[in-house]
């Protein structure tokens, strides 16, 4: 698709209610021409509602790409009939469409309402940081907009950005990257390591105390031969005639 | 019926390679020390409460020796010991 700067757009005179259901009924009959004369003419609006979602980190060419894209599928969907402006229809899919792309790029794929909802989240999130200085919490900002907490709560939790774990910490200031500050679950403690050393110690000086018979009589009963502990402290046997 | 010493909570679980009770009396009365199922589970027994004693009085267990010498868990925990500290120092 080309693209299609602000002032190539302002050439199109907006139309009038009349003129919308004119350039419909046309294009129910095949007429191509009204079509693209409906798309051309609600350009402006498309570039509109994309600048809206200039701070989003993405291209503002993309983002026009994607409100003509709503654009179109707006005047594809319209039906005069109904009575409303084009405009009032074609706002809510240039919306869906940027919005899709804007989040698009997202880990974790929401459907489109959803989608819109976090929306709506971040907005009141950013709104509400910047009066109070505090993140609202999910209970706030389920009253705000209406929703459920429970709602809130996994859209937050979906919507989180990764994180590289090699990263520093508090930008690149930071002295330590977040994989530090994880904890090592196979890890051994150091405290049990300590313990165990100790116990073992101590069972070993009693293994080295036990008579023959016991000593041999442990060793069958574990299962331990005496091949098995020659690496270890366990007592060699001192049964007499047993190899 | 598996081999151990039946015990409240169970039986102490042998390894693959241990024996049971007549098999040890078996294999060493087959060596020359004549010996009968009941003494060599004697043996063991007293072989598993010196190796609680010391443990007694560092872990502070309210049980004597001998009752912990008789708990199977107390016989698998050593079993696990003296297997485990075995691979490792392999």
């Amino acid at each position: 698709m080309k693209f299609v700067s602000y002032q190539q757009a302002t050439k199109h005179k907006l139309l009038t209610k009349q003129e919308e259901v004119e350039l419909a009924q046309k294009m129910e009959k095949g007429d191509k021409f009204a079509r693209e004369k409906l798309i051309t003419s609600n350009l402006r609006l498309a570039i509109s509602i994309a600048n809206h979602y200039r701070n989003s980190n993405v291209p503002m060419e993309d983002l026009i790409q994607e409100s003509n894209i709503g654009l179109i599928k707006a005047v594809d969907r319209f039906d005069w009939r109904k009575g409303f402006r084009f405009s009032t229809y074609a706002c809510w899919w240039i919306k869906q469409s940027v919005r899709r792309y804007v989040n698009g790029d997202s880990h974790v794929k929401f459907p489109s309402g959803s989608r819109n909802l976090i929306w709506k989240i971040n907005n009141v999130r950013k709104e509400y940081e910047k009066e109070f200085g505090v993140y609202p919490s999910n209970e706030e900002i389920s009253e705000i907009l209406g929703e459920s907490v429970k709602v809130v709560a996994s859209l937050r939790a979906g919507m989180q950005w990764p994180v590289n774990l090699d990263s520093p910490i508090g930008g690149e200031d930071g002295s330590r990257t977040y994989a530090e500050t994880i904890e090592d679950t196979e890890a051994r403690d150091p405290g049990d390591s300590l313990d165990e050393k100790t116990m073992l110690s101590l069972i070993y000086g009693v293994l080295d105390r036990l008579s023959a018979q016991e000593e041999r009589v442990l060793r069958l009963r574990f299962g331990i031969g005496e091949d098995d502990n020659n690496t270890t402290k366990f007592p060699s046997t001192k049964l007499k005639g047993v190899k | 019926m598996p081999k151990g010493t039946k015990f409240k909570s169970g039986y102490a679980t042998v390894t693959n390679r241990g024996m049971g009770y007549r098999e040890i009396a078996e294999q060493l009365t087959a060596e020359g020390h004549k010996m009968n199922h009941a003494t060599a589970r004697n043996y063991f027994l007293r072989a598993m409460e010196k190796l609680a004693k010391p443990l007694v009085e560092i872990t502070g267990d309210k049980r004597t020796a001998e009752e912990i010498a008789l708990d199977p868990g107390f016989q698998d925990a050593m079993i696990e010991i003296l297997s485990s500290s075995r691979k490792r120092n392999v």
